[in-house]
């Protein structure tokens, strides 16, 4: 009797227990108004009004460049020249606005290295052209393409403007050279359209509608790449020129567009800017829409004192305000200007840990396959 | 059996996803434990050889096959695989250790097996009640403990990790939105606690077995649904059977009987070891327990919060109390030339490595001195090696984890040293 008695009193325990948690349930459903944050919303505006339109942008400027290319191949004028090194300046800078989106589509064609691997290889570029045979698509050809070659091609190595032009005119390797530069502009042309028609078609759904936090998630995609754009950023376009890799020895011919001479900070500051973008579902037209900076605010994450936002974003301006005063050209600037570039690098740093260790940690993002136990 | 059946999934599980390749063949170095630092891979074909091995050992434990030879073989191998490399320790696979450790003795065999279809001999029907019980005494302990570890401040009064970890999933269908609601993060804080230090003693009450093996249950399917911790669940929701009464595992072997070949009569035959074993057995199974009971324990002789050092967090049934992450910035420094070398851990480390790494004090130590061996291969002499490491801790912000100054390459993970150069929390 005994014993049925107690297990009577465990069953009225547990079906109350159950009952107030079904009753909690409707309660909360009536009174409490949504309190999870619109991730679908979020999502759709990085689609809409961040991703594609910073697609578009960078579509239109390469489209221009090539243009501006097969006119210059015409004319071969000064003027046509100082035009083409333009439209390759505005394309480059438009490519650090879309190479954080290193998935899906940009991860089929490979953008960033297919793109963007510097520094570039001028022997190989040179032997290709000489031999006229070459494969693009080939790894070893990685760093003999993209922007990079392009820099070294339209810009040349201690080149005149008269001097380059003849490159492309009086040289026996002109036809060759002409031929390569255009096989290098179309594959970023080809592969730029076809990342666009991704999006426009297909892409745009798959994004907008993963809205987990486990790995693959359209959200755990974004805040990988844009941890490893911060990570390019820190080291490939400062660091290394800097000798952060290379014992304070510094490597400035290791720059981003190091033969266009005087543009590797405003790269930088483009990339930076992009990442900014990213972290606040900024628009292409300025205004900050729902973003991961919404998304923290929601969740109430805090770093020390402040907000884990007010944080990043106050990382952010003191970045950005030390990227300023470093001078162009990086490649002198990281010799005469050393604790300038430094300083930078410094914040970066700082920048990186915030968005790599406590916004992810915060937004509970699943980055890796492997099973876990919390410890 | 069921033990058998779960460890081949999950060991084919485990081969399915290429992790064999990605844990054990890929990486470039591996973060042995202490004292089992001679522990070394077996090279891309011999582990794989050896997964295979351990399936068809589970399958034999599952079917009472060669049982006790399939049970030290699973042992050995799987205990030997663990400790390549403490980035993917998981109290989990601790566990199936310590699990497959334990049923080598056990005379799992003399009933309802394939060994005693072949050996009528070695049949029995009853085993003695000790063999039962040091298997639930072992669950007892992995949930006491675990649930000891949640009495702490995080967990009860501010429900860290849940708090993160729950909201993360507000786009479930139907109770998606309830996820985010701060008091359910601390419903399920609290109920964990209670049910890990409840539950141990409910499941060695007979007439409470139906309700507390319905918790068990709910409780493990909640986190399965929730967490990314794979095959545990099932296989804690397997392994409680064993609190059921006998009856109840009849009905079941009966069942299973009667779709193979019909009931059998079957008289009651006990199985009664030797004395001498029995002794021998005895003494093993009480050093195992003392040893059980002390290594959860062992953090109390080191100072500072064991969550930040993590000196004792291991081996201690402590799961899913933190919500921790960081990022290390290696430096390599020339004595010569007073330069310095930022180390990309990507070239070294995998994903996993790199992200373990850079929380835990004791593989940094092991990471420094592979770089130290690394960059004295490329030319540097006696380089020191230093590591500016930041870590947030459920969600406070990340801060400075250890001395930027330290040469960590000089440092030991000696058992009983304190690691002072770890900043305080």
């Amino acid at each position: 009797m005994k014993l049925k008695g107690n297990t009577f009193i465990l069953n009225v325990i547990l079906a109350t227990l159950f009952f107030i948690a079904c009753d909690k349930k409707k309660i909360d459903k009536i009174d409490e108004e949504d309190t999870s944050f619109d991730k679908p919303a979020m999502l759709a505006n990085y689609a809409d009004n961040v991703i594609v339109p910073n697609f578009q942008s960078f579509k239109i400027s390469v489209d221009s460049l090539v243009s501006s290319f097969n006119t210059f191949i015409q004319t071969k004028s000064v003027s046509d020249l100082t035009a083409l090194r333009q439209k390759y300046i505005t394309a480059t800078s438009k490519f650090q606005h879309i190479s954080t989106f290193e998935f899906g589509p940009s991860e089929s064609e490979i953008v960033r290295s297919n793109f963007n691997t510097y520094p570039t290889n001028t022997v190989q570029i040179n032997s290709n052209i000489t031999s006229g045979s070459y494969n693009l698509g080939t790894v070893s050809n990685l760093d003999a393409k993209g922007f990079p070659a392009l820099d070294y091609l339209l810009f040349g190595k201690n080149e005149t403007d008269a001097s380059l032009i003849a490159l492309f005119d009086t040289d026996p390797k002109a036809t060759n050279r002409i031929a390569y530069a255009t096989a290098c502009l179309s594959e970023i042309q080809i592969k730029t359209n076809s990342v666009l028609n991704s999006w426009n078609n297909t892409y745009k759904n798959t994004f907008t509608s993963s809205t987990g936090s486990q790995i693959g998630s359209s959200l755990g995609l974004l805040v990988n790449q844009l941890n490893f754009e911060v990570d390019l950023l820190k080291n490939g376009k400062i660091g290394i020129p800097l000798g952060k890799k290379s014992l304070g020895v510094t490597l400035p011919e290791k720059c981003e567009s190091y033969y266009a001479n005087n543009i590797s900070v405003k790269l930088a500051k483009e990339c930076l800017l992009n990442i900014e973008d990213v972290y606040l579902g900024r628009t292409t037209s300025g205004v900050n829409g729902k973003g991961l900076d919404d998304y923290l605010e929601h969740l109430k994450a805090m770093h020390g004192s402040e907000t884990l936002n007010d944080a990043i974003k106050n990382q952010f301006t003191i970045t950005k305000a030390k990227l300023d005063l470093v001078a162009e050209p990086l490649s002198s600037s990281v010799n005469n200007a050393t604790s300038t570039v430094d300083a930078a690098y410094l914040e970066l740093v700082k920048l990186l840990v915030l968005l790599k260790t406590d916004m992810p940690s915060a937004l509970g993002i699943v980055i890796t396959y492997q099973d876990g136990d919390g410890d | 059996m069921a033990f058998g059946f779960l460890m081949l999934a999950s060991i084919l599980r485990f081969m399915a996803k290429g992790w064999v390749y990605d844990m054990y063949i890929k990486p470039k170095l591996f973060f042995p434990y202490y004292g089992f630092e001679w522990v070394k891979p077996l090279g891309e074909t011999g582990m794989y050889v050896l997964f295979i091995a351990l399936a068809v050992a589970a399958l034999f434990i599952a079917l009472g096959f060669l049982y006790r030879f399939s049970a030290i073989l699973f042992f050995i191998g799987f205990t030997y695989v663990e400790l390549i490399d403490k980035t993917n320790y998981l109290n989990h696979y601790y566990f199936i250790s310590i699990m497959s450790f334990l049923i080598i003795f056990l005379p799992a065999q003399r009933y309802f097996s394939i060994d005693s279809s072949i050996n009528k001999k070695i049949t029995a029907t009853y085993a003695p009640n000790y063999f039962i019980l040091i298997i639930k005494f072992q669950i007892f302990l992995v949930y006491f403990f675990a649930g000891i570890a949640k009495i702490n401040s995080d967990w009860l009064l501010h429900a860290q990790p849940l708090k993160i970890w729950l909201p993360a999933h507000s786009e479930m269908p139907l109770i998606g939105n309830l996820l985010t609601k701060e008091w359910v993060a601390y419903l399920f804080s609290w109920f964990g606690c209670v049910y890990d230090l409840f539950i141990p003693f409910l499941l060695f009450m007979p007439r409470f077995i139906k309700p507390t093996y319905f918790f068990v249950i709910v409780f493990h399917l909640c986190t399965s649904l929730f967490f990314n911790i794979g095959m545990f669940p099932y296989i804690m929701i397997s392994l409680t059977t064993i609190f059921f009464t006998e009856g109840f595992h009849l009905n079941i072997i009966n069942a299973i009987r009667s779709v193979i070949r019909g009931t059998a009569n079957e008289d009651a035959i006990i199985y009664s070891p030797h004395t001498k074993n029995v002794k021998l057995i005895s003494i093993l199974f009480i050093v195992h327990f003392i040893i059980q009971l002390l290594v959860p324990l062992r953090y109390t002789i080191y100072p500072g919060n064991l969550y930040w050092t993590e000196q004792g967090y291991r081996f201690s049934w402590r799961v899913m109390l933190m919500e921790k992450a960081g990022t290390a910035f290696f430096y390599v420094h020339d004595r010569t030339s007073g330069g310095e070398i930022e180390v990309d851990n990507k070239k070294y480390l995998t994903y996993m490595q790199e992200k373990m790494m850079a929380t835990q004090p004791d593989m940094m130590i092991d990471y420094a001195k592979f770089l130290k061996a690394e960059f004295i291969k490329q030319g540097l002499k006696d380089p020191i090696i230093r590591a500016q490491s930041y870590v947030t801790l459920n969600g406070r912000g990340s801060r400075e984890f250890i001395d930027p100054q330290v040469d960590l390459s000089i440092q030991s993970n000696s058992f009983l040293k304190n690691k002072n150069w770890v900043k305080k929390y």
